[in-house]
Parts: structure tokens; C-alpha cells; sequence
């Protein structure tokens, strides 16, 4: 029995999307039912949106695979992981030259000339060390052919 | 949740290339979305809904990031004229696809986007209407009006 308040005359357009999705409400999908039953044309491009749908669902448009997304995705941790193992081993060596440093320093076996002479040996190559560096990430910042792969 | 992500990639990476043009940039706005929702791990809240659109909101976001640095000033997604993947890239991918992809990249952005959404990366009305950020009930009606455009394209390859 035809439900009267279920217009099946009416040819039912972007319905036919939502009945293909199975997005439709039950009303929607009987009226969508009824009408194809009757209208060839609306039967017909039921059937090619399905097709469509199935056509496009099957298809492969991307060549990566899942593992490519997983490498891709562990590059940031690597960087961070790699950026947290240096923080770690500056503060160790830094802590083990302080150390170091103040034992050196009280030790009264040791004659003021010599820590003197130590102390300039170590001092100038810090120096040395700081100067390097700060070149360097002079030069990073504005080299710019740095992103140029030879 | 590295596993889940790992599984959108692809319909992540497709979701990209039809809105920025080449398959380059898009793993790299994929690559993009990956560090921001890994760096910040409590961004994502289970009870929200399901991780699949909102990952993919972000993924749309990071592009519309590049291409606003590629061109700065606002972005309108229905706006964009870029094409999918252009005939070099179909090459690439298999020959029963081909017909397929050329068609899509003929398509305005915003109906790839939304074609793509529901039919390869299979999401419901309500999560397009989330990724998309427009009403649901303007999801089918632009699906359908995408559905019958890339019928026609493909008419010419029978």
C-alpha cells in the first residue's frame, strides 16, 4: 500500500546520493524506493552512483603505504629524541667538568703557577670553542643556499 | 594511536592532493599534520569523536596553511583552481585509475574534497560536515551535485 503523504511522482535528485550512502531516514528511503520502482531513469542512475561509489571507493590514489606513513610520522620524534640525547650529554659532560674543575681547583698539592697555567690551557680553548660556534650559527642563519642539496 | 594515524595516511595524503595539486606537497602537509598532532599529545580527546575527521580537519588546515604561504591573504577553498594530480602523476598509478584520476583533477576543489571524503576515505555525512566545517545538511546536496560531475567527466573513457 502507497503511502499518500509520500510524493512518488517527483523525481527524487540528490536523495538518490543519500540512499546510495545509506544516509537517508526511513520515510526519505521509502519514498526513494517507490519512485525508482516506477521511474527508469532514476533506477538507472541509482544503479551508476552505486557503481560510482564502488569505483572510486576501489581505487587506489595514493602510492604510499601504510609504512611509509609510519616512517613520515616517527621523523619528528627521531628530531626530538635526537635533540633531548644531546641536551643530556652536554649536561652530563658539563657536570662532570665542573666537578672535575672544583676538585682541581682546592687541591692544595697542586701549585697556584700550575693551576694558573691549566686554568688559561682550558680557558683559551673554550674560547676557541665558543668563537667556532657562534661563526657557525652566524653563517647558518644567513647562508642561503643552506637548503640547496648538492 | 600511531597505528590509527599510520591507517589515514593514504586517505590523508589523497585528501591533500586534491586540494593542493601535487603529491608532494601533500605528504608534506600530511607530514605536517603527523608533528602537530604528535607533538601534542592531549589534542586529541577520544570523547569528542572518532580520531579519523579530526585528523583530517588538521590535515585540511595544513594545507590551507601552505597555501596561504604560498600566496598570502585569505584562503577559499571554493575558490581554488589548482587541478588533482595532473596527467604526469596519473601515469603513476595504476592504468584502471587513470580514466578515474583525470577526472577528479577536471573537478573544482571543493567537490574532489567532498567526493573523496566520503567515497575513498569513507567517512558519514556528520564527520564531512566536521572535516569540511559546513552544515550537515549541505553535505548531500554537494556530494550529489560532485557524484553527477564526475559521471560526466568519465563519459568520454565509457
Amino acid at each position: 500500500m502507497v503511502n499518500e503523504s509520500i510524493r512518488v511522482d517527483e523525481h527524487v535528485g540528490e536523495l538518490l546520493s543519500g540512499m546510495v550512502d545509506g544516509e537517508l531516514t526511513q520515510q526519505e528511503r521509502q519514498r526513494v524506493t517507490l519512485h525508482c520502482e516506477q521511474c527508469e531513469a532514476c533506477r538507472n542512475d541509482l544503479a551508476e552512483l552505486r557503481a560510482l561509489r564502488e569505483r572510486l571507493g576501489n581505487s587506489s590514489l595514493s602510492e604510499a603505504g601504510e609504512d611509509t606513513w609510519r616512517e613520515t610520522m616517527n621523523e619528528p620524534v627521531v628530531a626530538n629524541t635526537r635533540g633531548l640525547g644531546w641536551l643530556l650529554f652536554l649536561a652530563g659532560i658539563l657536570a662532570v667538568a665542573g666537578v672535575g674543575m672544583g676538585a682541581f681547583i682546592v687541591d692544595p698539592s697542586i701549585p697556584v703557577g700550575m693551576k694558573l697555567i691549566l686554568a688559561a690551557i682550558y680557558g683559551g680553548l673554550a674560547l676557541l670553542l665558543i668563537s667556532v660556534l657562534r661563526q657557525r650559527l652566524i653563517e647558518r642563519k644567513t647562508d642561503k643556499y643552506k637548503d640547496v642539496e648538492i | 594511536m600511531r597505528q590509527e594515524l599510520a591507517q589515514l595516511g593514504n586517505g590523508a595524503h589523497v585528501l591533500a592532493i586534491q586540494i593542493l595539486g601535487n603529491a608532494d606537497d601533500a605528504a608534506d602537509a600530511v607530514h605536517d599534520a603527523f608533528t602537530r598532532v604528535l607533538t601534542k599529545p592531549g589534542a586529541y580527546q577520544p570523547a569528542r569523536g572518532p580520531l579519523k575527521p579530526w585528523f583530517l580537519h588538521i590535515v585540511r588546515n595544513c594545507c590551507i596553511d601552505m597555501i596561504r604561504r604560498r600566496r598570502p591573504g585569505p584562503v577559499d577553498i571554493d575558490e581554488l583552481t589548482d587541478s588533482g594530480a595532473g596527467p604526469e602523476q596519473a601515469l603513476e598509478i595504476s592504468q584502471r585509475d587513470r580514466a578515474l584520476q583525470l577526472s577528479l583533477s577536471r573537478l573544482p576543489a571543493e567537490q574532489r574534497e567532498i567526493l573523496v571524503l566520503r567515497d575513498y576515505v569513507d567517512l558519514s555525512y556528520a564527520e564531512i560536515a566536521e572535516v569540511l566545517g559546513i552544515a550537515k545538511g549541505t553535505v548531500m546536496s554537494r556530494l550529489h551535485r560532485a557524484r553527477l560531475a564526475l559521471k560526466e567527466e568519465l563519459l568520454p573513457y565509457g
